[in-house]
């Protein structure tokens, strides 16, 4: 979206990326919808309630003044998307949007199309941006940004088809890197999903906020391991139950049962399963058995079909469950131009901290993702028309690609993907679902001693073009990066909100914890600060404006 | 409804024979063979990441979803095309490349050729004015045509197994690309000749066999398409 909108205000633009267009990043695997109250919106529905409800939804730690550009902005970039080329479901009028809801919203107020809302977006947008002749470097991996007197001035990365040093002069960078499901055991994220975006950003100097909260979707596949994570059923469709066949929401909730809130739905799960009360792939069972016949592959083809190919019948049998990291709602400090605090960079969709708060209301990714790269792409462009191209040393380039040139000629060490794994699993048991102080300090020395073990990766793949392996291992660095920021603070928030659940302090802390934590890289190293929310709209105590 | 699983099947011996070839140090292609533990429910990528992981670090394989969205992972599982993610292991299996585009190491297809292809059929909305109305009338047939043809996600599987684009690759586009180009000609408020675009694809060389139909994992039917741009 920022590279539509920045080549339309007269930039001219490259778009780089690890992946090919439409092959990589988390948006091609949206299923939901765009929350936009549009002209559409239901009667009773509006952008103020709009607003309110994601205000609640991220135990308003929300910024809310960017909140109320998304709830504003998001009509027209829907409708904007429609002129270049989507189109989103319609009734049988062939005139009237069809509407999804879902948790959090007061209204179905979210346009679609079928259960690939993201891939229509960036369909759309991959096509007009092939029209207007905007550039691709695709199969390019960022490795640094590069500064000259504290403005962004370029990149420096590696070709991945050649290990060849890549140098990008650009008087704005745009970051739209995802979040970084891949420092999680259990993800829904497609693999490249590592925390480029936010390691880049500290790196360069950026403050970034929030990074303690992660999102855990309730339902993802436990078995086969290859699909472990992928989003495996929908809450209103599925019965949960543990190992004695309990349905135990009704312990945990017994009014919404399952279809309580996410982060509670998971807490629960994860309860049954840490006592004992799991299946053998550890997870619980979510059990279909009870809808009328027909119902789930009428509902749900693409899951149906997935279904059917790990040998499940969701008419007969009941398919292992657990929770997995979906969303980082936490990132880099912007403005209403989702400018970072380095000038010239800008941080957009999961990389920045804005309008999630502590918990990202389902459908609203989607509409933040529209609004922020809108602006970003606009206030980007305005900024290259006025700034000159300041030089950029193409030793950077060099000094960059050396260090991955290092780990192809290096002998015994430790796998990349055994790295991973071990990352994986210390996050997925320590800095989950459930969080403690003890857990969280003994995640923090573990990422110590693989950050340390880093520069001793050893690769199987000792080519320079296109090598996978290479890739994992430059990827874990960002990967690292990323998960100190959520365990160091996980540690200073000392209070349960949101996605954030602390085991040692599990009331929620208005007095003392209405606050973002920054972090920002020094020269001695991450420094931690709380900031005040922006409550210009709302607050806990309010019922809202408007 | 089954009772809860207490324990996870005990996994049994499989044999996997996987194509290899890497064009910087390989005069030909060869076959090797690895054993895996075999699970049911497992997938061909789960096979794939195992013999990566634990046996030989250099065997090479494209994927990134693990879930059908990408389109990266297509290969030819015991001889026939389809998705790594998607396709169930059996104990004793085959994994060989798509074989309809040129080999980089592997699995691994080079796209770079085919996608070049479709920049000149301009996959993009062609038109010359702005909508009238917002949101703008779309009739629910054409909408469900559009729909149905978005679904692709160029995985290329079609292509390996189309008869016709195996033998006139150059004179025939091949169904993946019949199926983006149905995505606009079925788009009522496209403004170009999309038709004629695919006749100079050479959509009319299409027999109707049906056999990309078979082989969609998103059950696109790119034949019916090409029908469809053939007739109008």
């Amino acid at each position: 979206m920022a590279a539509y909108e920045a080549s339309k205000h007269g930039a001219t633009v490259l778009v780089v990326s690890k992946d090919a267009p439409q092959r990589g990043g988390a948006t091609i695997m949206a299923p939901g919808a765009i929350a936009a109250a549009g002209d559409w919106a239901v009667p009773g529905d509006s952008p103020d309630l709009h607003l309110a409800d994601t205000v609640r939804g991220g135990s308003f730690l929300s910024e809310q003044g960017l909140v109320r550009l998304v709830v504003e902005e998001t009509p027209d970039l829907v409708l904007e998307l429609e002129r270049i080329g989507a189109i989103w479901q319609r009734e049988a009028d062939g005139r009237t949007y069809s509407l999804r809801i879902d948790g959090g919203h007061s209204f179905a107020r979210c346009p679609f199309l079928e259960d690939r809302t993201g891939r229509e977006i960036l369909r759309t947008l991959v096509g007009e941006l092939r029209r207007r002749g905007v550039g691709f470097a695709s199969g390019t991996v960022v490795l640094k940004l590069i500064l000259h007197d504290g403005r962004v001035s370029g990149a420096a990365g590696l070709d991945l088809a050649t290990c060849e040093p890549v140098l990008l002069r650009a008087k704005t960078v745009v970051l739209a890197c995802g979040g970084a499901g891949n420092a999680y055991a259990n993800t829904s994220c497609p693999t490249g999903v590592t925390g480029d975006g936010f390691a880049l950003a500290l790196d360069a100097g950026a403050t970034l906020m929030d990074m303690e909260f992660v999102q855990f979707f309730p339902l993802g596949f436990c078995f086969p391991h290859s699909l472990r994570g992928c989003l495996g059923g929908l809450l209103f469709h599925v019965h949960l139950l543990n190992n004695r066949g309990e349905r135990f929401m009704e312990r945990h909730d017994p009014e919404r049962l399952e279809l309580s809130t996410r982060d509670r739905v998971s807490r629960a799960m994860y309860t049954e399963i840490r006592e004992g009360r799991g299946g053998p792939h550890g997870g619980v069972f979510a059990d279909m058995t009870y809808q009328e016949p027909g119902f789930i592959e009428r509902m749900q083809p693409a899951l149906f079909h997935t279904y059917r190919k790990i040998g499940i019948d969701p008419a007969r049998d009941l398919l292992e469950l657990a929770p997995t990291c979906h969303f980082f709602m936490g990132g880099g400090r912007v403005t209403p131009d989702w400018e970072s605090t380095v000038p010239g960079l800008f941080l957009v969709g999961e990389n920045a901290a804005d309008i999630h708060g502590a918990n990202r209301l389902s459908q609203n990714a989607l509409s933040q993702l529209l609004v922020s790269g809108a602006r970003a792409g606009r206030a980007a462009a305005g900024q290259a028309r006025e700034n000159g191209q300041a030089p950029v040393d193409p030793a950077e380039a060099v000094a960059a690609a050396a260090g991955a040139h290092r780990l192809l000629a290096r002998g015994n060490g430790i796998r990349p993907h055994e790295l991973r794994d071990r990352l994986r699993e210390v996050m997925w048991e320590n800095a989950g679902v459930y969080r403690s102080g003890s857990g969280l300090q003994a995640a923090a020395a573990t990422l110590e001693e693989l950050e340390a073990a880093l520069d001793s990766q050893s690769l199987a793949q000792r080519t320079t073009r296109y090598n996978t392996e290479l890739v994992e291992a430059l990827e874990n660095r960002f990967l690292l990066t990323t998960a100190r920021c959520v365990v160091e603070g996980a540690l200073r928030r000392t209070e349960s909100r949101g996605a954030h659940y602390r085991d040692d302090f599990p009331a929620t802390d208005n007095r003392d914890w209405l606050r973002h934590i920054e972090v920002h890289r020094s020269q001695t190293g991450l420094e931690w600060a709380s900031a005040p929310v922006d409550l210009c709209e709302m607050d806990p105590g309010d019922v809202g404006r408007g | 409804m089954s009772a809860t699983p207490e324990r996870a099947p005990a996994p049994q011996p499989g044999r996997v024979t996987v194509f290899r070839f890497d064009p910087e140090i390989d005069l030909l292609p060869h076959r090797q063979t690895f054993p895996f533990p075999f699970e049911p429910g497992m997938s061909a990528l789960d096979v794939a990441l195992y013999v990566q992981h634990r046996l030989d670090g250099t065997f090479t394989f494209s994927y990134c979803c693990r879930n059908s969205h990408c389109g990266l992972c297509g290969a030819l599982v015991n001889g026939r095309p389809g998705l790594l993610c998607r396709e169930p292991a059996t104990r004793a299996m085959a994994l060989e490349p798509l074989g309809c585009l040129p080999v980089l190491r592997d699995l691994t297809m080079d796209r770079t050729s085919y996608e070049e292809r479709m920049l000149p059929l301009r996959l993009f909305l062609e038109r010359s004015r702005p909508p009238a109305e917002e949101p703008e009338h779309v009739a629910p047939r054409d909408q469900e045509r559009f729909k149905v043809a978005s679904r692709c996600v160029e995985c290329y599987l079609c292509l390996a197994a189309c008869p016709v684009f195996a033998d006139d690759p150059h004179g025939f586009l091949g169904p993946a690309g019949f199926a983006q180009l149905g995505r606009h000609a079925f788009d009522p408020r496209d403004e170009l000749d999309r038709r004629l675009m695919a006749a100079t694809a050479g959509a009319h060389l299409c027999t109707g066999c049906g056999a990309c139909d078979d082989v969609c994992p998103h059950g696109v039917e790119p034949c019916g398409i090409i029908a469809e741009l053939v007739e109008g």
